[in-house]
């Protein structure tokens, strides 16, 4: 903390390194959708297959990632690892969105203090462990629906940020002005969710899909996620773990490819979560 | 401010009881009583009991639930004070490192790299590094730091090397909530318009930043401690699970695959309590910082 911290950089200079961050996450994104799009394409023999090469082997010119030592093509695996991962968070996402987001932000203008009582019990589970509460999900409904356990989980968070943000909104002075003005609530509710979704929608979309991607992943890894055949990247990472010291690619190529696929997510969201939003 | 403390500590009681009831339910919905009445009764029963401490005996073993978590908690409560030790240790430099100039604040978004790596890529990056090479060998033991290990001289430097990597693994995902924490408040303090009149009223940047800027990063540390522990209990859940340790945090994993739904609700509430109460600590505490900071 030195003279040079009262500095502040320009709104305008910094406006400009948050899209340019943004268009390269909105790109990685974009990118992966691509690739889990023509998953059948690129990966050259389908999921689960054993035996594709020799077993436990390097990569090389022929097998780019490895075999595993089941000899199944690791970047084939990857690429259909990453289809589930991404499809199951696409869905935990929209639920998240859904359930947190707009709900959140609905329920300032609920009847009967409804609201509150609503952000009471969102704060309760918003002290719970996200990923406690999918285990409790998954543990309750079963592996298959792992996806909307992730999503229900990373829901209590969002909701309160949403109410609490809808809360301000309600209270600032054009939507003083506009109750003074005979305005119905519902208008103005309709007025402020546009704007918040033309504002925030990216940001909030992003931060919801790297949340349940992590969430989504763990749970995989800890044996609660995608079940066999069907393997998530987190999966396929916790069945290369007993020999990852010694043959290590079966691990580090899904590792880096959810970890490539999280930040791409948080670089489209713009998070340098240091600033004010 | 006394009307703040209690205001705080209502919010508190509140919530507690909100989480007994969300505990009994979970205990309840495990053992589902047939038509609403039935259920409600049921509920009713858990809730009473829960809160008398009660939450019932474990499916697996027949021990009481809470005693089982209880138990549980020794290397937990040891992974988290270990981790928050190590999450302030370098979250504090390294939030303060991002938002001490224009230049660190724009590289500030590679930190992203590191925040977008799950706990448990992190954790057997770790062993991977420890194992090959640093040549440890100690790190699947799988016990809570005694005494009697500490006391020995051979057994100090195995138990030590088995307790560092979880703790580190833990600290690494606190850290990234600790500077993430500063650097929010820090960005804010930053551009307080106030700055600029006491840059007129003569007073240096140093100064400045001593005694209104700290101050209030500080406090907006400790309001963000309910996070902070958030993210230090998850990671000890991963880590457990990594490191082979028994602790709580496996205890709920292994109870809910299992479905002893007693013995997870009972360690559900434990981490539920333990949140609560670091957020209610840290307002207090930052209140006591900044008087003007309102629940």
């Amino acid at each position: 903390m030195t003279g040079t911290a009262i500095k502040i950089a320009n709104p305008a200079s910094q406006s400009r390194i948050r899209t340019i961050i943004s268009t390269i996450g909105l790109s990685g994104v974009g990118a992966i959708a691509v690739i889990v799009a023509l998953s059948n394409v690129i990966a050259r023999v389908p999921a689960g297959a054993v035996n594709a090469g020799p077993p436990s082997l390097a990569p090389d010119s022929h097998y780019a990632f490895g075999t595993d030592v089941l000899g199944r093509d690791v970047m084939s695996e990857t690429v259909h690892a990453l289809t589930v991962t991404f499809s199951s968070a696409v869905l935990a996402t929209v639920i998240a969105i859904v359930i947190g987001a707009i709900a959140g932000f609905a329920a300032v203008r609920a009847p009967l203090r409804l609201g509150a009582v609503l952000r009471a019990v969102s704060g309760v589970l918003g002290a719970l462990p996200v990923l406690l509460l999918a285990v409790v999900g998954v543990g309750l409904a079963g592996h298959d629906f792992a996806a909307v356990a992730a999503g229900l989980a990373v829901s209590p968070a969002i909701f309160n940020r949403s109410f609490d943000r809808a809360i301000a909104l309600a209270r600032s002075r054009h939507a003083e002005y506009a109750r003074a003005t005979g305005i119905p609530g519902i208008t103005l509710l309709r007025r402020d969710l546009v704007y918040e979704v033309r504002a925030n929608f990216i940001n909030v979309t992003g931060r919801a899909l790297a949340s349940t991607t992590i969430v989504l992943a763990t749970l995989g890894f800890l044996g609660f996620g995608a079940a066999p055949p069907h393997r998530d990247l987190g999966l396929m990472i916790a069945a290369a773990r007993p020999n990852y010291l010694d043959v290590w690619w079966p691990a580090l190529f899904p590792a880096v490819t959810l970890t490539m696929f999280i930040l791409f997510a948080r670089l489209a969201a713009a998070l340098d979560e240091g600033e004010p939003p | 401010m006394w009307r703040d403390w209690l205001l705080r500590a209502a919010q508190l009681i509140g919530s507690i009881v909100g989480a007994v009831v969300l505990a009994s339910l979970l205990a309840t919905l495990s053992h589902p009583a047939h038509g609403l009445w039935p259920f409600l009764t049921a509920l009713c029963e858990r809730i009473f009991a829960a809160v008398r401490g009660d939450f019932g005996l474990s499916s697996v073993t027949g021990v009481p639930a809470m005693a089982s978590a209880i138990d549980m908690m020794s290397f937990t409560f040891q992974l988290l004070a270990g981790g928050a030790v190590i999450a302030l240790l370098i979250g504090i430099p390294l939030g303060i490192l991002l938002s001490a100039s224009r230049a660190l604040r724009a590289a500030a978004p590679l930190i992203q790299i590191i925040a977008a790596t799950p706990v448990f890529v992190a954790a057997l990056a770790l062993i991977w590094i420890a194992v090959r090479v640093l040549h440890w060998s100690g790190i699947s033991q799988a016990s809570a730091l005694s005494w009697v290990d500490l006391v020995r001289s051979d057994g100090w430097s195995a138990a030590l090397q088995a307790f560092a990597l979880p703790a580190l693994t833990v600290g690494a995902a606190g850290a990234a909530s600790v500077q993430l924490s500063i650097r929010r408040a820090a960005a804010v303090a930053w551009s307080a318009p106030y700055r600029s009149g006491l840059r007129m009223m003569g007073l240096g940047a140093l100064d400045i930043d001593l005694h209104y800027a700290l101050p209030e990063v500080l406090a907006a540390l400790l309001r963000d401690l309910g996070e902070i522990a958030l993210a230090l209990i998850s990671a000890t859940a991963v880590a457990e699970w990594v490191f082979n340790r028994n602790g709580a945090a496996i205890l709920f994993l292994k109870s809910a695959a299992l479905g002893d739904w007693n013995v997870s609700a009972a360690a559900l509430f434990l981490f539920v309590t333990i949140a609560l109460i670091a957020s209610f600590a840290g307002g207090i505490a930052s209140q006591l910082i900044v008087p003007e900071d309102r629940p």
